[in-house]
């Protein structure tokens, strides 16, 4: 495994003495470095988070992880909240984004792509006591979510529809947002069910409780990398491709999510991607 | 050395002028009730630090150090999910469950928090603003209207306070303009609504840092020029003899 | 610890969020006085067509959010391919915001010496450099060092901010605690207010000190 990853290696560098090096493109740069640096969102369970030694570990974590020993390359993770995800991409103090990105038209304008490599479907988080029992009880409630993520966007939309009073607040972390959940400034939020899950799993917030699903789209998510480079956005689009077809992405799904559940299908009937 | 890999679109952010407008006017309201707060509160903490009465004076001290030497994100940080929590700690100590009954005390909105919380800010500056000011106004001042028959209040009212507001009107100033600056912070808080709120959501939806962050920079300095350029001319207006 | 679930471990790493907090301090004021200094001294000494130009230019660094400046020199420089860390960020923005305040303060000092006092140093045959050094120097430090103390004071609070930018410094830190132990939201944000105060305080009492020693001086 390490001795093609070597020649590769050192054939990149050899041609970048050889060519100007404009020609080599970020795909190039990762081998040549010999490290990929991910950028990893951590306050966002399962997917990302730190464990008790505050070290990160997590879906997005271990899918870095496999991507870096693909490329034969060793992997480092970048702490980005979800607002710095693009600005550590775009100054190159990170390679890839493995942060649980929604594929939304508007981001891609600005941004590059993989096939998702995972789906969220939206549940709605809120206490035992405040009443709550499905979506369409949200209406006239105080309501909030993390600024700008799909399901926010989706949230506040029909907030707006409901125009029923109560209030809707945009947080900068997941993590505001459940606390301020448990203290009760916001009675309801609405969350990717594997989230939802994970938090009342680890038992840190009392008395949370999922309120049946939130009628949304299925959130699919993909690696992102900048717009312009094609030959790194082919590479992991064959890498996620690779990772359901060897079963892999399943086994991520059972270490972090599991709880019985299928691990969501990423495909989309009746259309190619 | 510009290595530019990234095409601005100026475009989207211009066309998102009149939402970003609206925020800067909720910025605006935020920043003049918390200085209205701040002034009503102020004057008097100044007052109770020189206070003879020693729990006055720890009460206005402990609330100007407070104010004075802790960061103001701290501060709404601490109001919007300290004070809930405190709350909810001295409910739970006598036995009380108020959301058992349906009553939900805990709750405090985004803009509460961050009003009160500069407004808390600014009180503690202000306070030690006024306490100077009111250094400078000569006790003679108050002597010569007690003795002209004003009573003690209203010689306050109407002798000192004036003549106080003349000597802080330029920090005063400084403090609008750091309360505009420090509503800012609102978005760790959940507040969405304001200019930094505004940009931040249109930020995270189109991933458009630079464009809806630097259109917001030039507003909150212009809204900054405006107050400094009519503070200039109210003090014209007021202190001209 | 005190029969909480705070443990040790997440006080260390409070610390270390309070060493980083010390740290870009340092870096900022040391960045930002040097420079306030420099461009203090040219606003003082230059013609109008400099002076105002100069003035306006920091003037817009203390009109505009800091929040702002860390979040838009953050893209900025991403955009620029320059590939700086949060840290790094962090310290260069607070110290040009600081230095618009130095300049300030070092203008103010410089004024506050009475131009008769320097022409009679000049014309006891003092050069401009010996004039700044043992004339202008002693006696506007005494107005420049409180209100520099207050900067130093202000700019310890401000870092606060580059949480925005992803540095984890105090408050940050704080914040990924309380991610773990929300039930414990209250202590761990009240040590965290004890921590800036605990730094802030005697700094700030200091000043307070030496400005009112050195006016009964006056």
């Amino acid at each position: 495994m390490k001795f093609p990853a070597l020649i590769a290696a050192a054939s990149v560098t050899l041609s970048l003495a050889a060519a100007t090096p404009a020609v080599a493109d970020k795909l190039d740069d990762i081998i040549a470095s010999g490290v990929l640096r991910c950028a990893v969102t951590l306050d966002f369970p399962p997917m990302g988070s730190r464990d008790d030694n505050n070290e990160p570990v997590g879906f997005d974590v271990d899918t870095c992880n496999d991507l870096a020993a693909a490329l034969g390359v060793t992997a480092e993770i970048v702490e980005t909240p979800f607002p710095d995800r693009i600005p550590a991409l775009i100054s190159g103090r990170a390679d890839v984004g493995v942060a649980s990105t929604s594929d939304t038209l508007e981001r891609a304008k600005t941004i590059g792509f993989s096939i998702p490599y995972f789906a969220f479907n939206n549940v709605v988080l809120t206490r035992e006591d405040t009443g709550i029992e499905s979506y369409e009880d949200l209406a006239g409630m105080n309501l909030g979510s993390v600024a700008g993520v799909f399901e926010a966007i989706a949230l506040e939309e029909d907030f707006n529809e409901w125009d029923a009073g109560g209030s809707f607040r945009t947080f900068q972390s997941q993590a505001d947002v459940f606390l301020a959940l448990q203290q009760g400034q916001i009675d309801a939020t609405v969350v990717t069910g594997t989230v939802a899950a994970a938090t009342i799993n680890e038992g840190n917030f009392q008395g949370f409780t999922i309120a049946g699903e939130a009628p949304y789209l299925v959130d699919y998510v993909g690696l992102i990398a900048l717009r312009q480079e094609y030959g790194l956005l082919n590479y992991l689009n064959l890498f996620v491709h690779q990772q359901i077809r060897t079963g892999r992405y399943e086994e991520l799904f059972e270490t972090w999510v599991g709880g019985g559940a299928e691990a969501p299908d990423l495909s989309v009937p009746g259309v190619y991607y | 050395m510009l290595n530019i890999n990234y095409t601005f679109h100026w475009n989207q952010a211009f066309q998102a002028l009149p939402q970003m407008i609206d925020g800067a006017l909720i910025t605006l309201q935020i920043a003049v009730l918390s200085m209205i707060i701040g002034i009503a509160i102020g004057v008097p903490l100044a007052l109770a630090k020189q206070s003879s009465i020693a729990p006055l004076r720890w009460f206005a001290n402990v609330w100007i150090e407070v104010a004075r030497n802790t960061p103001a994100l701290f501060q709404v940080y601490m109001i919007y999910f300290g004070i809930p929590a405190v709350l909810q700690l001295v409910a739970g100590l006598f036995g009380i469950d108020f959301r058992a009954l349906g009553i939900n005390i805990f709750y405090l909105d985004s803009y509460w928090a961050v009003l009160v919380g500069i407004a808390f800010n600014n009180a503690g500056y202000l306070a030690e603003t006024f306490r100077g000011g009111l250094r400078a106004v000569p006790a003679t001042q108050t002597r010569a209207a007690r003795s002209l028959g004003f009573g003690a209040f209203d010689a306050f009212r109407l002798i000192v306070l004036p003549q106080m507001f003349r000597a802080v009107f330029h920090p005063m100033t400084n403090q609008m303009v750091w309360a505009i600056l420090m509503t800012s912070v609102g978005i760790f808080v959940g507040l969405n609504i304001d200019l930094t709120g505004v940009t931040q959501e249109l930020n995270a939806r189109t991933f458009r840092t630079f464009e809806f962050f630097a259109l917001a920079a030039a507003i909150y300095y212009v809204i900054a020029k405006i107050v400094t350029g009519g503070a200039r001319l109210i003090a014209w207006r007021l202190f001209r003899y | 610890m005190l029969g909480t679930s705070v443990t040790w471990g997440d006080i260390t790493f409070m610390m270390t969020g309070a060493g980083l907090t010390l740290a870009i301090t340092f870096w900022a004021m040391l960045g930002g006085t040097l420079l306030g200094i420099v461009f203090g001294l040219i606003r003082s000494h230059s013609p109008w067509y400099v002076n105002y130009p100069m003035g306006a230019v920091l003037d817009v660094l203390r009109s505009v959010p800091l929040l702002i400046q860390f979040i838009l020199f953050n893209s900025f420089q991403s955009i620029a391919g320059w590939g700086m860390n949060p840290f790094v960020v962090g310290c260069v923005v607070l110290a040009a915001y600081t230095s618009a305040f130095c300049t300030e303060i070092v203008r103010g000092g410089i004024q506050a010496v009475p131009v008769t006092t320097r022409r009679a140093a000049r014309s006891l045959g003092m050069n401009w450099a010996q004039d700044m050094a043992y004339i202008v120097l002693p006696l506007g430090t005494r107005v420049m060092l409180p209100s520099w103390i207050g900067l130093t004071l202000g700019v310890m609070k401000d870092t606060a901010l580059v949480y925005a930018i992803g540095v984890i410094e105090l408050l940050r830190s704080s914040q990924i605690i309380i991610t773990r132990k929300p039930h414990e939201a209250l202590l761990i944000l009240a040590i965290a207010g004890l921590i800036y105060f605990i730094v802030s305080f005697p700094v700030s009492r200091l000043g307070a000190h030496l400005e009112k020693k050195w006016r009964e001086n006056d």
